[in-house]
């Protein structure tokens, strides 16, 4: 059964085209990935799916309701992660969790079981009293994530849950992310990292300029690029059009020109590299390391938008 | 039920908020200690005596009336304006407006007097006046039913007898009560420190969205209007306890007089802090970022001179400053609560009291529409 259903969405902001008739399908009990680049139109879809924003056109359901006709049932199933944090720094850690439960009608006894419950679950069970002004990014990032989760809602959206954390934080993070599944939660997870959406998500779509290019699983989305690999070289300095030259040799489908690294999409049965590696000594690049990777993600966003998932 | 928690965290918010104790506590009552001791010489001591100016209204009989004829001209004599008020007319308006300095009916029974506490010192010298015409006439009567062979010696000033029955003066106001320095300023800081309450309310639905709470909060289950109503309650109930311990420190450390109708007072104080916060939220949406907030602080400024919060605005003289005090709110509030308290005069503090509440439902409805047309808060 699918928990949410997107037909013909579309948002528009004056003249620019944010969402542009995006259909899509989430199953109930699945983490759900939205992997693209900054500004591709992920914050945009999943502020519509909140009711965050309204729709220009198209329909959103949840659990088979019209979230414009059925407002309240929509928000009362929905539990928000922001990609910015959304909390009161003057009010404790309880005292915000058990703030925004109230607003989805808990209370009493019930309320402050389920505050004190996703305290617990986000590691903070300890800190209930602390003030936030107080906490590290990581704790932040966690009381962001106990806000909206006190409510057992059906379907959590987290946008960019760890940005700007530690590794140790964002790997509690994504743990937690896994357990709340476990416990029966739908989850949407919006990243432009692309190691935490192969962790930990079951199923990708992939968005670029507001519409959704490719969706699948990991597997699905490798297998568009299998006659696909990638060559890494690490240079001291890549020059100036030396990403033109590389791009003529071919079978050459790609190249990405990063600061001491250049990366080359090429067609998996051409053998190439020698071609590659001579430009590029005639060109006196200083060359300190090459490495044949096999396709990821970034591969198949590169693939198929020509551009870098950080962009 | 979620407007009640919307405004608790509200308080909440602004309770741990040193930026509250210090502004809307502290601020006040050091100003009130300032001004109201380094500036005491000002309502006491040498003053200029201004324009000596009485209106009555006679319905004396004989002989009552002659006595009461020459007294006039006597008083016109030492340079005092005297006129007769129409039959219908009330006086006491034109005493309130600056007119005269005072206003007395004089009937066979006594004499009813009006005096003004803008002008208390003139209105003081006329009561004086009268009173001592009063003993005279007093004075005269007795002795004519005891003794009137000795009506020839009475002359003016040899006798300073009480009067006793007879003629008696009645005073509608009490000329001993006026305000000295820390009355004043008490009054006038109290009036002043409510209008800030408009800079906290301003930041209500701006501090939100800073704080991407907005986002949570618009994603509820929760209506606007619940988000709204909450968010304004909880910054009057913040505010107005603010202002009730300004007032409490000022009537109880400092003995500041408030008059025998607190109550009233307090109703006073309330609205303006009704006022000040939908003026504060309205502000809030028509100016982006901190506009807000700058122009504001301009407005509470220019209302707090012209409405006296700095200096009394003396309105008798007249002139293009006190013109435009009267467009100050302050000035509207101050003159209610002297009113109020110095002539025990309720209907101005009630009037104003009116006013500003529905300016304040005028500007919430502003708000509220405003906020409605938004997509978030």
């Amino acid at each position: 059964m699918n928990i949410l259903e997107i037909r013909g969405l579309t948002k528009k902001f004056q003249d620019f085209v944010a969402v542009d008739d995006m259909n899509l399908a989430v199953a109930d009990g699945e983490i759900f990935g939205f992997l693209g680049a900054n500004g591709a139109g992920k914050s945009t879809t999943i502020n519509m799916i909140a009711s965050l924003l309204r729709m220009t056109g198209g329909e959103i359901r949840l659990l088979g309701k019209d979230i414009t006709k059925h407002p309240r049932h929509a928000k009362m199933n929905i539990g928000l992660v922001p990609q910015d944090l959304a909390i009161y720094e003057e009010l404790s850690a309880y005292e915000n969790v058990k703030f925004f439960a109230g607003l989805y009608g808990l209370r009493g006894r019930l309320l402050e079981e389920r505050t004190l419950e996703a305290l617990e679950f986000v590691g903070l069970g300890d800190k209930i009293k602390g003030l936030p002004r107080h906490f590290s990014g990581g704790m932040k990032r966690r009381l962001n994530i106990a806000c909206a989760i006190a409510h057992r809602p059906k379907l959590i959206i987290m946008d960019e849950p760890t940005v700007g954390i530690d590794p140790h934080s964002r790997n509690y993070i994504l743990q937690s992310v896994k357990k709340l599944n476990e416990m029966g939660c739908t989850i949407i997870y919006t990243s432009h990292y692309m190691e935490e959406v192969e962790e930990i998500c079951t199923r990708i779509a992939i968005i670029d300029h507001g519409k959704i290019i490719a969706d699948g699983t990991k597997e699905e989305l490798k297998s568009i690029i299998t006659d696909t690999k990638e060559i890494w070289i690490t240079v001291k300095e890549a020059p100036e059009g030396i990403a033109d030259a590389l791009a003529r040799i071919g079978g050459v489908n790609h190249v990405l020109r990063e600061e001491n690294r250049i990366r080359i999409v090429s067609r998996g049965e051409v053998n190439n590299l020698s071609e590659i590696l001579r430009l590029l000594l005639d060109a006196q690049v200083d060359i300190r390391a090459v490495e044949e990777k096999a396709p990821d993600l970034e591969t198949v966003f590169l693939t198929l938008t020509g551009r870098n998932l950080r962009d | 039920m979620h407007l009640w928690n919307i405004a608790i965290k509200e308080i909440r918010l602004d309770v741990r908020d040193p930026r509250t104790l210090i502004f809307m506590l502290l601020f006040p009552i050091v100003l009130m200690l300032i001004l109201g001791t380094a500036l005491s010489g000002a309502f006491s001591g040498n003053v200029k005596v201004g324009e000596l100016s009485l209106l009555y209204k006679s319905e004396l009989g004989e002989p009552l009336a002659i006595y009461w004829d020459e007294f006039v001209q006597g008083l016109e004599r030492e340079g005092v304006r005297v006129a007769e008020a129409a039959p219908d007319a009330d006086g006491r308006e034109r005493v309130r407006s600056g007119e005269f300095a005072a206003y007395a009916e004089v009937h066979d029974g006594g004499i009813r007097f009006f005096g003004s506490a803008q002008n208390s010192l003139e209105s003081s010298i006329v009561e004086g006046m009268l009173a001592a015409f009063a003993d005279r006439v007093n004075l005269a009567g007795a002795v004519l039913m005891h003794a009137p062979d000795r009506i020839g010696a009475i002359a003016i000033g040899e006798d300073q007898g009480q009067a006793a029955g007879g003629i008696a003066i009645e005073t509608g106001l009490d000329p001993d009560r006026k305000p000295g320095a820390m009355d004043y300023f008490g009054i006038v800081m109290t009036t002043m420190i409510a209008l800030y309450a408009s800079v906290s309310a301003s930041n209500l639905m701006r501090g939100e969205r800073v704080r991407k709470t907005a986002l949570r909060l618009s994603a509820a289950p929760v209506s606007k209007w619940d988000i709204f109503a909450g968010k304004v309650l909880g910054c009057t109930v913040i505010n107005a306890t603010c202002l009730l311990l300004v007032f409490l420190f000022s009537k109880y450390a400092f003995q500041v007089y408030w008059g025998e109708h607190t109550g009233v007072a307090l109703l006073v104080l309330l609205s303006e802090v009704i006022l000040a916060v939908s003026l504060g939220l309205g502000c809030g949406y028509l100016f982006p970022d901190k506009g807000a907030i700058a122009v504001l602080m301009i407005f509470i400024q220019l209302a707090s001179m012209f409405g006296g919060a700095y200096f009394p605005i003396d309105m008798a003289g007249g002139g293009w400053l006190s013109k435009v005090a009267q467009l100050s709110p302050l000035y509207w509030v101050n003159s209610g609560m002297m009113e109020l308290i110095y002539n025990e005069e309720m209907r101005k503090a009630l009037l104003v009291s009116g006013a500003n509440l529905a300016i304040a439902a005028i500007l919430l409805g502003f708000s509220a529409v405003i906020m409605r047309k938004r997509e978030a808060i």
